[in-house]
């Protein structure tokens, strides 16, 4: 909705919003590992190595992305839509409705992408989340620990298994905002 | 709805491109602009639509300014007109949707309108399939279903075939002579003009030459500006 904002700081922020989508995983990962480290700011939550501060860098990563690139797309073909709800008598909240409706396989892109971004992630997450065995492993965390421990076969295993989830995945979100 | 425009001016980057000192339009007439490429016609369109802001000046609706009441009232077809990702029936359902009619009498009215434009074999066609001419007709309904009480359409016939470009102008003048709509209406079909608008205003350079009754700007300009163009526009259609 951003793009659709006539804001004197737009060119700044599309600037911010390309850089931040373009972020490496492990700067990211280190950023957020210094910040609620013991000795850093954001200590005393005691956040390192839980799922919580894998979260906060997993979103971090991926809201620019998803941002930027609904930001991108409704540039043109939002302003046009937003100009014909207001001609056919729509306020804001119609109009609002009206994009995310037009807009809606823009959004499917973005939010695959993003969700493709988030799953085979795994430098951020290993900084924040550690790795902790039923607690922060995850299976990209546990594909590079298998990997380097020789267990080739599991790692595959569990590659496949990651491959399948995000076919699913996938197919249930185009099955979803594409269908109408 | 009655119209005045008082001593619009709009600039673009520093750029004055609209300069129009006083014009009314009155309630239930046919007004078309003619005028070059680039002369300001969309921008006035625009400006009155609400779309856009001028620069300086002011246009009164009904003798009131602009508001929300007022935008609901009128509707402009733009000159590249977009229609959305769903089908015909659902597009010209949609303003009516939006003002919390009910299901019924919206179902009698868009089968009304679709007749009218002679698109009730297109109902459940997705619109973004139709050809240019249907989609025209589509926009259309979908701009006259709410009733407005001012239409302002910017070259509503440009790239239509003859057939259905005489089914637009008999079903837009058939709607303004039943609901007493204020049309305006830029285009480049002189003969258009001829046919169904009471009035012409000739704009260039983003000013009004010459306005009057149609048969009068269109048959003996004064101006010699206005006679140029309309020789030209003659020869070559
Ligand atoms: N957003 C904008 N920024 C800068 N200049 C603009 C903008 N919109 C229009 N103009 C300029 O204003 C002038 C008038 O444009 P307008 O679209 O009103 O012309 P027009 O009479 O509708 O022309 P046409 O017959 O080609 O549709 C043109 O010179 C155009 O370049
Ligand atoms: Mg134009």
């Amino acid at each position: 909705m951003l793009g659709l904002k006539k804001l004197k700081y737009k060119k700044v922020f599309a600037r911010i919003i390309n850089t931040f989508m373009s972020l490496p995983p492990v700067v990211v990962g280190l950023v957020v590992a210094l910040m609620i480290s013991r000795r850093g700011p954001l200590g005393y939550l005691e956040l390192l190595f839980t799922p919580v501060a894998m979260i906060i860098a997993q979103t971090l990563l991926v809201t620019p992305i998803i941002t930027g690139i609904i930001f991108n797309n409704s540039k043109e073909r939002g302003q046009i839509i937003k100009q014909v709800c207001k001609t056919l008598g729509g306020d804001r909240f119609d109009t609002l409705l009206l994009l995310i409706k037009e807009m809606r396989i823009d959004i499917l892109i973005a939010v695959v992408t993003g969700f493709g971004r988030a799953i085979s992630e795994v430098g951020a997450v290993m900084i924040v989340g550690g790795n902790i065995r039923g607690h922060t492993r995850v299976m990209t965390s546990f594909i590079v620990m298998n990997h380097s421990m020789g267990n080739y076969s599991t790692s595959i295993a569990m590659g496949i298994v990651l491959l399948i989830i995000s076919f699913i995945t996938n197919s249930i979100l185009y099955n979803y905002m594409a269908g109408d | 709805m009655d119209i005045r425009i008082k001593d619009i001016v709009k600039k673009y980057d520093g750029k004055t491109v609209l300069n129009v000192e006083n014009l009314c339009l009155s309630k239930g007439k046919i007004y078309g602009i003619i005028g070059p490429n680039g002369s300001g016609k969309s921008t006035l369109l625009k400006i009155i639509a609400g779309l856009e802001e001028s620069t300086k000046g002011k246009i009164l609706y009904n003798n009131q300014m602009l508001s929300k009441v007022i935008m609901k009232k009128m509707t402009y077809v733009s000159q590249n007109p977009y229609l959305f990702r769903t089908t015909v029936f659902k597009n010209i359902a949609y303003p009516l949707k939006i003002r919390g009619i009910d299901k019924e009498f919206t179902y009698k009215s868009v089968k009304k309108i679709m007749e009218e434009f002679e698109i009730d074999n297109l109902q459940n066609q997705l619109a973004t399939s139709l050809s240019g001419g249907e989609s025209q007709k589509v926009v259309l309904a979908r701009a006259l279903i709410f009733n407005p009480q001012l239409l302002l359409l910017d070259e509503p016939t440009a790239n239509i075939d003859p057939n259905t470009i005489e089914l637009i102008e008999r079903t837009i003048v058939k709607i303004n002579r039943e609901k007493n709509i204020t049309i305006f209406i830029v285009t480049h079909n002189v003969g258009q003009a001829r046919r169904i608008c009471d009035e012409v205003i000739f704009l260039k350079n983003g000013t009004v030459i010459e306005q009057g009754k149609t048969e009068d700007v269109i048959l003996k300009p004064k101006n010699s500006e206005t006679k140029k163009f309309l020789s030209l526009e003659y020869h070559m259609s």
